[in-house]
């Protein structure tokens, strides 16, 4: 098992316009066995992160710059071919929505999960619907509804089988794109403790792509924060949920009603998150962050370590020691 | 699926068909005048008049007149035509081999060649190559058949003859049986021509936007982050479930090929079910119109039902009940 080491990577979408940066330096290392949650608001460039690392860009997305090592191996010098066959699925998976469209309509739920077995193992279709109905079990299906087709699954069963589904080549990294989102409360507990076990038990790496803050506190163990195709705060969940440092992620905090606290108001931040195509110069968050004065709109800051181990920010605001101004959003 | 559903379906189907042939039979007693002033001429005396109508029951009252006539339609006893006196059934079956030669065959090739070029062509979307191929095609689909075909007479049969200009055989006719078979392949292959290109152009666009339709769902990235094959996405992903539509349309397209017969067999003077239609239609010759159209209508219900079932069996999520 190797860790994965993505550093300065860089995707652009190309388009009449210009090039949407959606991905823009981005670095971070996920040790395996351990859970990242990328957060940030729609359009920030996560979910584009997530379709990077499995190169499953549409025909005008295309990586520009960096590097993807998994292991001793850069992922970003494999042809195609190569990629699809020795890393999709056999060593990165990815839990799509399930209770939107990522099972075809018209094949079984079993089969969808064995033809992936198929593509990469030197098995007999036999084994692999046997393999299929163990995963199917493990995520709490029973084997029996492997002949049955997506529309006569719920809404959490058919996020459970995506699961199934990811586990079915026994990866060692599996990226999560908002997997719960669909789901009602109650479900989607459910698919996160599913998640959590199988994780433990397998001890797979996960990167988790939410917006959904309470996700990410819930599951992960590391979170980084994205605007506008940078990654703003990286560290351990617990300390940048408590001690948010970035003016993003303080506003992101405080847009996030707490159920144990005080009735307050939900803030929320105030502008929309910028065109990617013509990022603004200097901080790409300082038209939006009430802290911002004439250094911030010149000078681009770099992810840095601040105050305790591990925890990273970009912000000029933000001293050597870890000490933030609290931001308040009106 | 289940029985009961299948025999709901025909139950439907009977009743629609026991409407038509109403219809057909209420239509034709409706029209003004006298259908054997038609016939006859008016030299004829009353006393042969009445003579004829006896023969055809037309002195009976209405109800009987349309009992006997649901008899006939059922036993696909149509009568003889006014024209040359032949039973109508036999010289509808005489011809019926050369029209499903003709449209069997260009049927087929449109279907095969306008889905899988639509499919090569989904996933070429926006490139030079595809773009040329939806443009003919899309021009081809716009000109009118019979265009195309006088075209093609005019290419290859006149100013380079090397297709008959007319028949479905040469005259003398050949003996020998390899050589009558050559003959009449000789003498389809521009009708043929005619009718797939100008209809091929209608399964390759609609094969076309509806497999890229398929390839930007969400179950084809799924697919294609599996580590599947190319291949396996396109035609076990986005092509399997863009089947049923296909499937059912090509059910439903089958009735139109009897009345596509009409304009091309007249353009190629082929002995076939569509211009017999018009001659019968020009001659007044009304028990072969109306046994034309029955058949007509029989076929367009056994389509709509076969392409009721088969949509059940080729998707999953219709249950038949």
């Amino acid at each position: 098992m190797g860790r994965l080491v993505v550093s300065d990577l860089q995707m652009h979408y190309k388009t009449r316009k210009g090039n949407v940066r959606a991905v823009d330096k981005v670095s971070f290392t996920l040790e395996p066995g351990r859970a990242l949650g990328v957060v940030g608001e729609s359009g920030c460039g996560k979910s584009s992160l997530g379709l990077t690392l499995l190169r499953l860009l549409p025909k005008n997305g295309e990586v520009v710059g960096g590097s993807i090592r998994l292991g001793d191996q850069e992922l970003l010098q494999l042809t195609d071919e190569e990629f699809r066959k020795n890393v999709r699925w056999t060593k990165m998976s990815m839990v799509f929505q399930g209770a939107m469209n990522a099972l075809n309509p018209v094949l079984t739920v079993g089969s969808q999960i064995a033809e992936a077995i198929v593509a990469h193992e030197q098995t007999s279709k036999k084994e692999a619907a046997a393999r299929a109905r163990q995963l199917l079990e493990m995520v709490g299906i029973n084997p029996d509804r492997y002949h049955h087709y997506p529309h006569q699954f719920s809404g959490g069963m058919k996020q459970r089988a995506v699961i199934a589904m990811a586990l079915a080549c026994n990866p060692q990294i599996v990226i999560a794109d908002e997997p719960t989102t669909a789901l009602d409360v109650m479900v989607q507990a459910q698919v996160l403790k599913a998640m959590a076990d199988l994780r433990e038990r397998l001890g797979l790496s996960m990167i988790l792509v939410s917006h959904d803050l309470s996700v990410v506190a819930q599951t992960c163990d590391d979170v980084a924060v994205m605007y506008a195709g940078r990654i703003v705060e990286y560290g351990p969940v617990e300390e940048v949920f408590t001690n948010p440092l970035h003016p993003y992620t303080q506003g992101l905090t405080q847009a996030f009603p707490d159920i144990d606290a005080e009735r307050a108001p939900i803030v929320s931040i105030p502008g929309t998150p910028p065109n990617l195509i013509n990022p603004p110069a200097g901080c790409r968050f300082h038209p939006r962050c009430p802290l911002a004065d004439e250094a911030c709109r010149r000078i681009d800051p770099e992810l840095a370590e601040k105050g305790r181990a591990g925890h990273k920010v970009a912000c000029l605001k933000v001293s050597d020691d870890g000490q933030a101004a609290e931001v308040k959003f009106a | 699926m289940s029985g009961t559903y299948i025999w709901r379906r025909i139950g439907y189907g009977l009743i629609t068909l026991f409407i038509i042939v109403t219809l057909n039979f209420v239509i034709f007693r409706i029209m003004p005048g006298d259908p054997t002033s038609l016939v006859l001429s008016p030299d004829f005396t009353p006393e042969m008049r009445q003579l004829l109508l006896e023969k055809y029951g037309l002195d009976q009252p209405l109800p009987i007149q349309y009992v006997l006539y649901l008899k006939s339609m059922l036993t696909f006893d149509f009568g003889r035509s006014f024209y040359n006196r032949q039973p109508v059934l036999e010289e509808l079956l005489a011809r019926l081999p050369n029209t499903l030669m003709l449209l069997g065959t260009a049927f087929v090739l449109n279907v095969f060649i306008g889905v899988t070029l639509g499919l090569r062509m989904a996933t070429k979307q926006g490139t030079r190559l595809e773009a040329a191929v939806t443009g003919v095609s899309l021009f081809l689909n716009a000109m009118p058949g019979f265009f195309i075909g006088l075209l093609l007479l005019l290419a290859f049969a006149y100013y380079w003859p090397i297709f008959p200009i007319r028949g479905t055989m040469s005259v003398p006719p050949p003996t020998e049986f390899w050589d009558i078979v050559l003959d009449r392949i000789h003498h389809f292959i521009l009708p043929v021509a005619a009718v797939t290109l100008s209809g091929y152009g209608s399964w390759y666009l609609y094969t076309r936007n509806n497999v890229i339709g398929a390839l930007s769902q969400d179950y084809v990235l799924t697919a294609r982050a599996k580590g599947l094959p190319e291949q396996v996405v396109l035609y076990r992903h986005a092509f399997r479930s863009v089947l049923p539509p296909i499937v059912t349309l090509v059910f439903l397209s089958l009735p139109g090929l009897i009345t596509g017969a009409v304009i091309t067999e007249q353009i190629f003077s082929l002995y076939g079910v569509g211009r017999y239609l018009i001659e019968a239609t020009t001659q007044q010759d009304y028990p072969v119109v109306q046994g034309a159209f029955y058949i007509i209508a029989l076929a367009v219900l056994i389509s709509n039902m076969l392409a009721d079932l088969a949509y059940g069996l080729v998707d999953p999520r219709i249950r038949l009940r």
